[in-house]
């Protein structure tokens, strides 16, 4: 229903509370690949790929000579593809995603946090580089994790709490995936424009909407007056009950008119409550990041 | 107000009840503030049409609710008081007549509590009031105003004679005079003594408003004594049936000891009979007969000498054989004695009759015609009246032939004797007794004739020891000291042979009366006749109350004839010299108390039993408190904080709880220190005090530990830590050497297993020194004072080993310095010590004695907590009584002995033996 004034302190310092998430997001990215990779990754993106035949015209200098004198044919050390797949990744830092009722355990910047760091892990297990929009390059290295978590930090540091609700617009690399997690509630135009600037030079992307169980649910009635997290608005309402019916309604129409928007620019899009388990869209994410549409993208 | 006993001490402030009104509009345009809701979607609410646009409104609960608080608030502000007097309204001046007599003492605090309502809440009303004792008839009477009432009411004592109510009418008239339209209370006390009828008669003469209120149960009262035979028979009357039937009389004696008690029963009557059966030798020790419970001058009978029983030997010169014994004198003079004397004859005629008589000790040694001859007989009676005895002598054939010195006067004797040589035409009568006569107030009968006579001696001195004459002036009864004692002689035989007087009623009234000297000192014998009679000034007299005490300013003595029944002048006491005191008692023997007859007067019966006014703003104002909390927690709720609804409801019902702990009456046995110290305790030793739940007894037990703990840190080797306070009930008394232990009457007895604890502390060795403090109010042998009750209350289940006064060679009164007694802030209080068992005979010259170990129970009375405290500059803190720094020293050094008594035992008593010790080891 409300949360506290301490509740949206400890969710304006995300950086406090990163270590924790950090944990969180590795716990619930190791159950993930665990479920679904897992089977013949050892060894994966190591420099050597294969043996093949010397096709005469190649340089000479590609001759493995080591390998060519155990037989009579001359063969070429073929090296992996070394250009990874890059997934972009923001989520939303805003007033408004630091919320948690008490229907939900969490608030829904925690959630998308440990979202975003636990997929990046999860893509680069898988060989990817991840990078956050607008704050680090693609990396590959282990503790992408680690390294997101301090580069959340040093932003938060340097220029404080992020208020932005949408992701930067500046394009994204084609042939590159972008994860956006974050509330939406803006309206869809605005919303549709970011996503736009995003894919501009043909990156897709993928949605996720992180929602609150009492958004969803509207438990209020009675004399209540609603704030905005972020301060910005209020309303009255002596009988918040009977907006019930038509805040769903409109609470549907957004839902739909985002929908209709990734539709048109070939993004996915799922819906998070922040009551339901982490595990659960990191899973959906993973399996639509191996779907054809991406696959052709991957290395491996 | 309203018919219901209510008052207000503001009712202006009851006005301000319209501007509820006011707050009902107010109040319903201010809803409570809404609930705030964070949400994230508001930008889909806003644009949405809530078709309903009407402004919230305060919902009617709460609406009442504040309205409730609001009235709450002026109410209390108005000074409520359920007085169940309140509905008594009335107009015009109000006038109280308070009788203040003995009959009245009983219920003397009710009366006055009922003065107080009444006046106070005719004060408040506007009335002018105005207070008038009886007993200070003379008096004019002022109005008094609010701040007075309860000055003067608190001044007013009753008195313990029955005043003449009749001497106040003129001031009443007076009064009257300027406030016509006064209305006159009289809180009566149900008894005529005093005139109480003529009183009502005369009151409702002047007047018409006159009410009357008793307190329906009369007084009880005790109508003198008789010392009889067999026992002491005292006469007790009621003045109304609804007094109670049944109670006891106690005999105290001079000590305020009590000798015996014996149960009374009026049944249906008015007057009964309470009889002690007890020795002669206990019943003269007898100084007091009070009822028990009425504490009234009345319910107090003070015995003196004269109504002592004493014992009258007789001896007579007669032969044992006599031929006719229901005609030989001794049979005459035993007759006339045993009503009030106890009669010895001689009858072992194997040894002399005189000393073996004066070996029993009499006071009176009746001797009928008896002449004693020089040898051990004369030596004893010498000696007898050398010690105070009476020697009463009749005439007769052998006296008048006899040589003996031990007559008042010289006799004539030889052949001068009278008889046939003095012939008398006709037999002469009893001459009335002169003032100077311890006979005066008998009357002479005219049917007692002389015939015969043994004549004094004229002399100077005759005059003066004449105590009757005959018609002629010739001397019948002649008085003179000898020595210590008194000598009587009646010039007649104690037979009819000489006259008839022994015949006669007289004769035992004048016997009565020589007995009575008997004890007497000798002085009042000798004086001269025509002297006015000695006056004994008042030693000691009785209160209003009943207890004795020392003499008001305005007592005048009295004269050693003196008859009467206390009055103002002569209030109701013992007068005279200590060793031969004269009683005065508040009513007559054989006096008979009647019921008032108010006449036409209203009277209210019993209705002095009011319950005393409630403040009702002591319940009010909680309850308005309570209900702004609720109100609070509601509004809080409708603003919908989730996390600050469940903390700030628990914060408000703690603050709730809190509230109404404070506010609530301080119950039973009040919190002592929180939180079981035992571990603090156990590490030093140290004393400790019992917390009573009266905060200034408690801090005064405190500071006196301090000071004792400093005193003893400076003085001796016990440094003990800061003292500590204890609450039976809760904490292990184990560690403690002694606990100090004040009463406060006024609070409830701690629970039973505080007692167990502390029976249990006694068993294991621990020392509890109780302090009744009351030195100064109780009287030894009165009823128990309040705190002594409480302290017998709590010792009921505890098993207390027998106690005795300190004795002056315990050890308890050796262990440190040497000291006579136990001295607190007071010096006169007795403090009781488990007995010692009865002194070795062997170890006589032990100096003090111990038992086998200490004594689990020390009482004192002389609060001598009070008497420690000190600053830390040691100035006392409190007053000593009588005061000074010797008596400061003293308590200290008895509180020095008392914790090294605890702490060392009979060490002090067993180190007289250190000598022979030191002597056995250097053998």
């Amino acid at each position: 229903m409300t949360i506290t004034p301490s509740i949206r302190q400890d969710a304006a310092t995300l950086s406090a509370r990163l270590p924790s998430l950090v944990i969180a997001a590795r716990k619930v990215a190791q159950t993930v690949r665990h479920g679904v990779h897992g089977r013949r990754r050892a060894g994966s993106g190591e420099t050597f790929w294969q043996f093949r035949p010397f096709v005469s015209g190649e340089p000479s200098s590609r001759v493995d000579w080591r390998r060519s004198a155990r037989e009579a044919h001359a063969f070429v050390r073929e090296r992996e593809w070394e250009a990874a797949h890059t997934v972009w990744i923001w989520f939303d830092r805003s007033a408004s995603m630091r919320f948690g009722s008490s229907l939900s355990r969490t608030t829904k910047i925690d959630r998308a946090a440990m979202l975003a760091l636990a997929f990046a892990d999860l893509c680069v297990r898988g060989g990817e580089r991840a990078g956050l929009l607008g704050l680090t390059r693609p990396l590959a290295s282990q503790g992408v994790i680690e390294r997101f978590a301090e580069a959340i930090a040093t932003d938060e540091r340097l220029h404080g709490a992020s208020e932005a609700g949408l992701p930067p617009p500046a394009p994204a690399p084609s042939r590159s995936m972008t994860l956006l997690v974050g509330d939406f509630l803006c309206e869809p135009e605005r919303t549709e424009q970011a996503m736009r600037a995003i894919s501009a030079e043909g990156a897709i992307g993928e949605l996720v909407l992180i929602v609150d169980p009492i958004e969803e649910v509207y438990p209020f009635s009675g004399n209540v007056e609603f704030l905005h997290p972020a301060g910005a608005d209020r309303l009255v309402s002596p009988r918040a009950q009977n907006l019930r019916d038509a805040y769903l309604g409109r609470l549907a129409a957004h839902r739909d008119a985002l929908r209709r928007i990734c539709g048109r620019l070939g993004w996915g899009m799922s819906l998070h409550r922040t009551d339901a388990s982490a595990a659960e869209v990191l899973l959906s994410l993973r399996v639509r990041l191996s779907t054809p549409e991406f696959g052709e993208t991957r290395s491996a | 107000m309203f018919g219901l006993p209510l008052a207000f001490a503001a009712p202006a402030v009851l006005a301000a009840l319209v501007g509820l009104a006011a707050l009902y509009f107010l109040l319903r345009v201010t809803p409570p503030r809404p609930r705030q809701a964070l949400f994230p979607p508001l930008r889909l609410l806003i644009g949405l049409d809530p078709k309903d646009t009407e402004p919230a409104r305060t919902p009617w609960p709460i609406l009442a609710l504040r309205l409730a608080i609001g009235a709450l608030i002026i109410l209390a502000m108005a000074g409520p008081l359920w007085n169940s007097l309140a509905g008594l309204a009335g107009s015009g001046p109000l006038l109280v007549l308070i009788d203040d007599g003995w009959a009245a003492a009983p219920a003397f605090e009710k009366r006055i509590d009922y003065a107080r309502q009444r006046m106070e809440g005719a004060a408040r009303a506007g009335r002018a009031v105005a207070v008038k004792p009886l007993s200070q008839g003379a008096e004019a009477i002022a109005p008094l105003d609010m701040a007075e009432i309860e000055g003067r009411l608190r001044s007013l004592a009753p008195v313990p004679y029955a005043p003449a109510r009749e001497t106040a009418l003129p001031a009443i008239q007076q009064f009257l005079a300027k406030e016509p339209k006064a209305e006159i209370l009289w809180i009566a006390d149900g008894v005529e003594l005093g005139g109480a009828s003529g009183f009502a008669a005369r009151l409702q003469a002047l007047t018409r408003s006159v009410e009357v209120v008793t307190d329906g149960a009369g007084a009880r009262a005790i109508a003198g004594i008789d010392n009889e035979a067999g026992a002491l028979a005292v006469r007790l009357s009621r003045s109304d049936r609804l007094a109670p039937a049944k109670g006891t009389v106690r005999a105290l004696d001079a000590q305020g000891r009590e000798v015996g008690r014996a149960p009374f029963d009026f049944g249906e009557t008015l007057l009964t009979e309470a009889r002690f059966d007890l020795p002669v030798e206990v019943r003269n020790d007898i100084s007091r007969v009070v009822i028990d419970g009425e504490r009234s001058a009345g319910a107090t009978w003070l015995v003196d000498e004269r109504s002592r029983r004493r014992r009258v030997a007789i001896a007579s010169g007669a032969s044992a054989d006599v031929a006719q014994p229901l005609l030989a004198p001794n049979y005459y003079l035993k007759r006339a004695l045993e009503p009030f004397a106890d009669v010895s004859e001689w009858r072992d005629s194997s040894s002399d009759p005189i000393v073996s008589l004066l070996a029993e000790k009499p006071s009176v040694l009746a001797l009928a015609d008896m002449s004693v001859a020089p040898g051990p007989e004369r030596d004893a009676i010498l000696q007898f009246l050398d010690q105070g005895g009476v020697l009463l002598r009749f005439a007769g054939t052998r006296l008048a032939a006899g040589d003996d010195d031990l007559t008042p006067s010289e006799l004539r004797r030889g052949g001068r004797l009278l008889g046939g040589a003095l012939s008398w035409e006709t037999p002469k009568h009893i001459a009335p007794f002169e003032a100077g006569s311890p006979f005066f107030g008998l009357a002479a009968p005219d049917e007692v004739t002389v015939s015969r006579q043994v004549l004094a001696e004229p002399d100077a001195a005759l005059a003066n020891k004449v105590w009757a004459r005959l018609g002629d002036g010739t001397p019948l009864v002649t008085a003179g000291p000898r020595g210590k004692g008194l000598i009587v002689l009646f010039h007649v035989t104690a037979d009819t042979t000489w006259s008839n007087l022994p015949l006669s009623g007289l004769f035992v009234d004048m016997l009565r009366r020589i007995v009575a000297k008997a004890g007497a000192p000798a002085a009042a014998a000798d004086r001269k006749p025509g002297e006015r009679a000695a006056s004994l000034a008042p030693w000691r007299t009785l209160s209003g109350f009943g207890v004795l005490g020392p003499p008001p300013a305005q007592a005048e003595p009295i004269g050693d004839d003196f008859t009467g029944i206390g009055d103002a002048l002569h209030p109701p006491g013992f007068y005279g010299a200590q060793e031969s005191l004269s009683a005065v008692n508040a009513l007559g023997q054989g006096q008979a108390l009647a019921r008032a007859d108010y006449g036409a007067l209203t009277v209210r019966e019993g209705a002095l039993a009011i319950a005393p006014p409630i403040d009702l703003r002591r319940w009010l104002l909680p309850a308005a408190l309570i209900g702004l909390m609720i109100d609070a927690l509601i509004s809080a709720w409708l603003a919908g904080a989730a996390v600050f609804r469940r903390r700030g409801a628990v914060a408000a019902l703690a603050f709730a709880a809190a509230v109404c702990a404070v506010s609530a009456p301080p119950s039973s046995w009040a919190a002592g220190p929180a939180g079981p110290h035992d571990m603090d305790a156990a590490l030093s030793a140290r004393l400790a005090y019992v917390v009573t739940g009266d905060p200034a007894v408690d801090e005064t037990s405190k500071e006196g530990l301090i000071g004792l703990t400093r005193v003893l840190a400076s003085r001796t080797s016990a440094e003990l830590a800061e003292p500590i306070a204890v609450n039976p009930a809760r904490d292990e008394l184990a560690f403690y050497p002694l606990i100090y232990w004040p009463i406060v009457a006024g609070q409830s007895q701690p629970q039973a297993e505080a007692r167990t604890r502390i029976a249990a502390y006694m068993k294991n060795g621990g020392t509890v020194v109780f302090d009744t403090r009351d030195a100064l109010i109780s009287h030894p042998g009165g009823a128990p004072t309040e705190e002594a009750r409480w302290l017998r209350a709590l010792l009921a289940g505890v098993d207390v080993p027998e106690l005795e006064p300190v004795p002056r060679d315990h050890v308890l009164t050796k262990t440190f310095y040497l000291l006579d007694r136990i001295v607190g802030r007071t010096a006169i209080g007795q403090t009781w010590i488990e007995a010692l068992p009865p002194a070795d005979p062997n170890d006589k010259g032990r100096p003090a004695r111990a038992g086998d170990g200490v004594s689990p129970i020390i009482i004192a009375s002389d609060d001598l907590a009070a008497a420690w405290a000190s600053d830390a500059g040691g100035a006392s803190l409190y007053p000593l009584i009588p005061g000074g720094a010797r008596q400061r020293e003293l308590a200290l050094r008895s509180g020095i002995n008392l914790v090294m008594y605890t702490l060392t035992g009979n060490y002090k008593a067993d180190q007289v033996h250190a000598k022979d010790i030191i002597e056995r080891l250097t053998r």
